[in-house]
């Protein structure tokens, strides 16, 4: 008897508990693949660089991830109890004992759970592979991934399917006991418009000062090193927004349908006469949801901004670091030679520039202090000669400018201001410097910044060291072995600059020394022998594509969770709003004209999240794309999880329609 | 509007649980009739009248309206037959929880997108002809049974149907009410020529109509045809509800 019942409430609910099941199943496996993946050992293996990292990276994050998927599953899985509140109070009405019925709610959840637990497993045994090999093909790592799950993860997942099955029965249990104890139900949705409407304004001011203020933050944002400011923007933005939608969907949508449905010319005409009604009556209930939905689309949007940003930032101070596979100068050009020639290295270029070094000082308006240091000059012709993507970060400029190449001062903050006045020993003053950030030969090739200065200029120009600096680019990388890398490693550091600073500079000097000095001494510097940037450029790409991997893992993830809860709250009609429609067709209106209803209250639901959050989001670009336009790429990315979005839409329409048609053919 | 019900049929449930709610059923109501169709519970009442308005499809057999068979039409024009010539009270009300009482009422014709003075003229004028102006801003949960079927009566009239159906439209009546109700069905019947249909139990408003056919199991048992005085067919009603009812229910009362 007891199992009939159960039977009938899991397969009339089968479309919505279907799509919990998988939410559910999505989150269980991709937990236990993160979990897995901490001890897999050709993981361990393509990471070596990475090692220790990786145990804390997929902890942190399983543990993360399963945290979110259970506060999912405690606020859905009541959904679920929530829908068969009439048929527990009928059960109890039919002199059904209290205990049953609550182990009905218990022993309904402990069998949703099992089987989105053996469906996750499956996924996980299955994807685990998949989704390694993707993760390696994001790392560009040519290895293949093993599968390999160890029992310790065995051993904890069925703990934590014990313990998670538990506790969310016993929460639906408890949730059961509730319905049946109070049982009266708020029908009529008492409304407070005295209330609701200035909260409405109110919350429409808080979206519009934060808009406002976002535009300021694109302004700005640069000074975050130095100025409270924009940090105190940030922090009114984020809580007007997250306040301001709240009362926005409290106050202002149900004020807007009221207006609507007291405008009878509107509202008497066709079917608006009753969906107005019915869409007010499910705005209502689903406020809360729709404001958390946004809020969270709102944050993935604002992660997924971030992400990319940092991920530029990350990408662009790498360029800038290391434009070539190798590069040497002239004491170890040789030696380097020889080494490429006994293991038939495929060059596919090679590259030499004459340099000087001599000392400069100017007063640095980033760090705003006088500074005093070595310089590297390049000429202009030896510059434009380099490949193209030595440029690329750097100002444009013609053959009388002069260009200073620095170190970023931030990561994230690039501030494209002018240098003025930069002395340099024995040469003229330099009026104005433009300022890029991308080294030709890489930045650690050489000490201090560098500026490439007019052709006629570098010619006159005095030297305190001369050198000239190779670079190659290959196919397939240098190929160098371990072994010659030991024997390169004394040719780390080709010498030693000490400088001695005077009063003036043009009584100051650099000393160069063949021999590590036994000192560091501030104002000792050392010239780089040789750099091998393509294997630090392989690092990257890995670091890089894990993180890359984890990111799209969990906007992936939140998107369905976030997907799920609207496609649950439009399927789990309550009953009477089901009847509802059918009433509605058995008067004559049209299926098409019931559709139409249908869709709307579609796209009102996951639209309204959806644009609120794309406002919101848009103080997160401000935050990270400093008063530059807003890039194609972040577009794009926009662009895709709406894409994604809608497509969660477009399944809760169809199903949804099925579930009311299943209803009319009864 | 003639209608010509030719050899329909229909079952409900699957192979093993099969219910014939209908087995063959031949009927023809003329043009402006007031036809009464009577029978014991679960004789077939209301599927015979689902059919015929189209809220259900026959089995098999067809359903001709004014040499419409209105069977073979498609959902779309169906719903759109129903809502510009039928009106219905149905047995279970079928009014709309979200709305109140005026906005049920006016329902069909805001549907039809009539112009805004026609339907508070029309409105009021039903309010007031079946007495329940009170009721108009009232939500549907707090009113009675007896006021909701009224209320449903009033939305089935409002927009001056071609065909009425009415599903035991007295049901939870009081006779005051059944009576008003019943004269104005019979008026428009008279006045307008409007077709209606109506299933009912209760002898003294089958007595209303011109003709009643009585089912039992789903086919035609008999039929009576008012002779033009009312007593005297309520009798002739009551005389065949006991032959229908096999000697249990009827001849028990009749011990009393
Ligand atoms: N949707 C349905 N599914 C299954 N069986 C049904 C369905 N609707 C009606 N029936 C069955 O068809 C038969 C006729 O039902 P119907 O509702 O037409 O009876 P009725 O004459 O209107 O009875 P009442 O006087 O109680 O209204 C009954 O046996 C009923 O159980
Ligand atoms: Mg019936």
């Amino acid at each position: 008897m007891y199992q009939k019942i159960i039977k009938r409430s899991l397969s009339n609910m089968r479309d919505s508990y279907l799509i919990y099941i998988l939410a559910c199943s999505f989150a269980i496996g991709v937990f236990g693949i993160l979990l897995s993946m901490g001890d897999n050992p050709s993981l361990h293996y393509a990471l070596r660089w990475w090692d220790t990292l990786i145990d804390d990276i997929t902890a942190m994050m399983s543990g993360l991830f399963a945290l979110c998927a259970f506060v999912y599953m405690i606020y859905v899985g009541g959904f679920f109890i929530k829908q068969q509140r009439n048929e527990f109070l009928t059960f109890e009405k039919l002199g059904m004992q209290r205990w049953v019925i609550v182990a009905i709610g218990f022993i309904q959840t402990v069998i949703v759970q099992a089987i989105a637990w053996i469906i996750g497993l499956i996924f996980m045994f299955v994807f685990q592979k998949f989704m390694g090999m993707l993760l390696f093909y994001l790392m560009q790592v040519r290895l293949n991934f093993e599968m390999y799950i160890g029992l310790q993860n065995i051993g904890q997942l069925f703990t934590l399917f014990i313990g998670s099955t538990l506790i969310l029965s016993v929460i639906n249990a408890v949730k059961t006991m509730r319905i049946l104890q109070k049982k009266k139900r708020k029908n009529s949705v008492k409304t407070r418009w005295r209330l609701k409407i200035p909260a409405g304004v109110f919350g429409i001011v808080l979206l519009l000062t934060a808009q406002v203020c976002t535009l300021c933050l694109f302004k700005d944002m640069h000074t975050v090193s130095y100025s409270s400011r924009p940090m105190m923007e940030i922090g009114y933005i984020m809580g007007a927004d997250i306040l301001g939608t709240y009362l926005v969907y409290y106050g202002f949508l149900p004020s807007v349908l009221n207006i609507m449905e007291k405008i009878h010319s509107v509202a008497y005409s066709g079917i608006n006469i009753f969906s107005f009604k019915y869409m007010k009556e499910r705005l209502f209930q689903n406020i809360s949801i729709l404001w958390f939905v946004t809020e969270l689309s709102a944050l993935a949007l604002a992660l997924l901004t971030f992400c990319y940003f940092g991920y530029q930032a990350v990408h662009q101070n790498y360029n800038s670091a290391y434009p070539f596979e190798l590069a040497a100068n002239e004491d170890t050009v040789k030696v380097i030679r020889e080494e490429l020639k006994k293991n038939d290295a495929k060059v596919k270029g090679t590259y030499k520039t004459a340099v000087k070094i001599n000392l400069v000082s100017y007063y640095s308006k980033s760090s705003q202090s006088y500074i005093r240091q070595p310089m590297t000059f390049m000429s202009y012709s030896a510059y434009k000669s380099l490949p193209k993507r030595m440029r690329k970060g750097n100002s444009n400029i013609n053959s009388h400018q002069f260009l200073k190449i620095d170190y970023k001062s931030s990561v994230m903050y690039g501030n494209q201001e002018k240098e003025h006045d930069i002395e340099v020993k024995n040469a003229p003053m330099i009026q104005s410097a433009k300022v890029g950030y991308s080294f030709p030969y890489g930045s650690s090739m050489h000490f201090g910044p560098m500026m490439i200065v007019p052709n006629k200029y570098y010619q006159s120009m005095p030297a305190e060291v001369k050198d000239t600096f190779y670079g190659w680019d290959f196919k397939k990388g240098d190929r160098l072995s371990h072994s010659q890398l030991q024997k390169l490693n004394s040719y780390r550091d080709a010498y030693y600059m000490k400088v001695d600073f005077k009063s003036s500079l043009s009584r100051s000097s650099i000393k160069v020394m063949k021999k590590e000095p036994n000192k560091y001494a501030a104002s000792t510097y050392t010239q780089a022998g040789f750099l091998r940037q393509g294997s630090l450029k392989k690092h990257f790409k890995q670091g890089g594509g894990f993180y890359l991997f984890i990111v799209a893992l969990y906007s992936v993830a939140l998107l369905i969770a976030l997907g799920s809860v609207l496609t649950l709250r439009i399927l789990l009609r309550d009953d009477y709003q089901s009847n509802q429609l059918r009433t509605l067709q058995k008067i004559g209106v049209e299926e098409t004209e019931v559709k139409k209803i249908i869709i709307r209250e579609n796209t009102l639901t996951f639209l309204i999240p959806i644009v609120f959050a794309l406002i919101q989001s848009f103080a997160a670009i401000a935050m990270f794309d400093f008063g530059r336009h807003i890039s194609k790429n972040i577009i794009l990315i926009y662009g895709g999880y709406i894409v994604l979005y809608a497509l969660f839409g477009l399944i809760s329409y169809k199903v949804s329609w099925r579930g009311v048609k299943q209803k009319f053919n009864l | 509007m003639q209608i010509a019900v030719k050899n329909i049929s229909k079952d409900f449930g699957k192979k093993r649980s099969t219910v014939h709610a209908i087995k063959d059923i031949s009927l023809k109501v003329e043009h402006g009739e007031f036809m009464g169709i009577m029978g014991p519970s679960g004789a077939g009442k209301t599927t015979l009248l689902n059919m015929i308005s189209t809220n259900e499809r026959p089995d098999h057999g067809q359903v001709i309206i004014d040499g419409l068979d209105i069977t073979q039409m498609h959902d779309r024009e169906q719903a759109k037959y129903r809502r510009n010539k039928m009106g219905f009270i149905y047995q279970s009300f079928e009014l709309l929880d979200s709305l109140n009482v005026k906005e049920n009422v006016i329902l069909p014709l805001a549907l039809n997108r009539s112009n805004k003075k026609l339907i508070e003229e029309r409105f009021n004028y039903m309010m007031q002809l079946l007495n329940i102006e009170k009721l108009s801003k009232r939500a549907i949960d707090e009113l009675s049974l007896g006021q909701r079927q009224i209320v449903a009566a009033a939305r089935a009239l409002i927009n001056s149907p071609e065909i009425l159906f009415a599903d035991e439209p007295t049901g939870s009546l009081d006779s005051k009410s059944a009576t008003i109700l019943l004269n104005y069905m019979q008026m428009i019947n008279k006045k307008e020529k409007t077709t209606i249909l109506m299933a009912t139990h209760d002898a003294f408003t089958a007595s209303y109509c011109s003709r009643v056919v009585f089912i039992k199991d789903g086919v035609v048992f008999s039929e009576i045809v008012n002779p033009g005085n009312r007593d005297k067919f309520f009798e002739q009603i009551i005389n065949m509800q006991r032959t229908i009812g096999g000697g249990d229910y009827f001849n028990v009362s009749k011990n009393y």
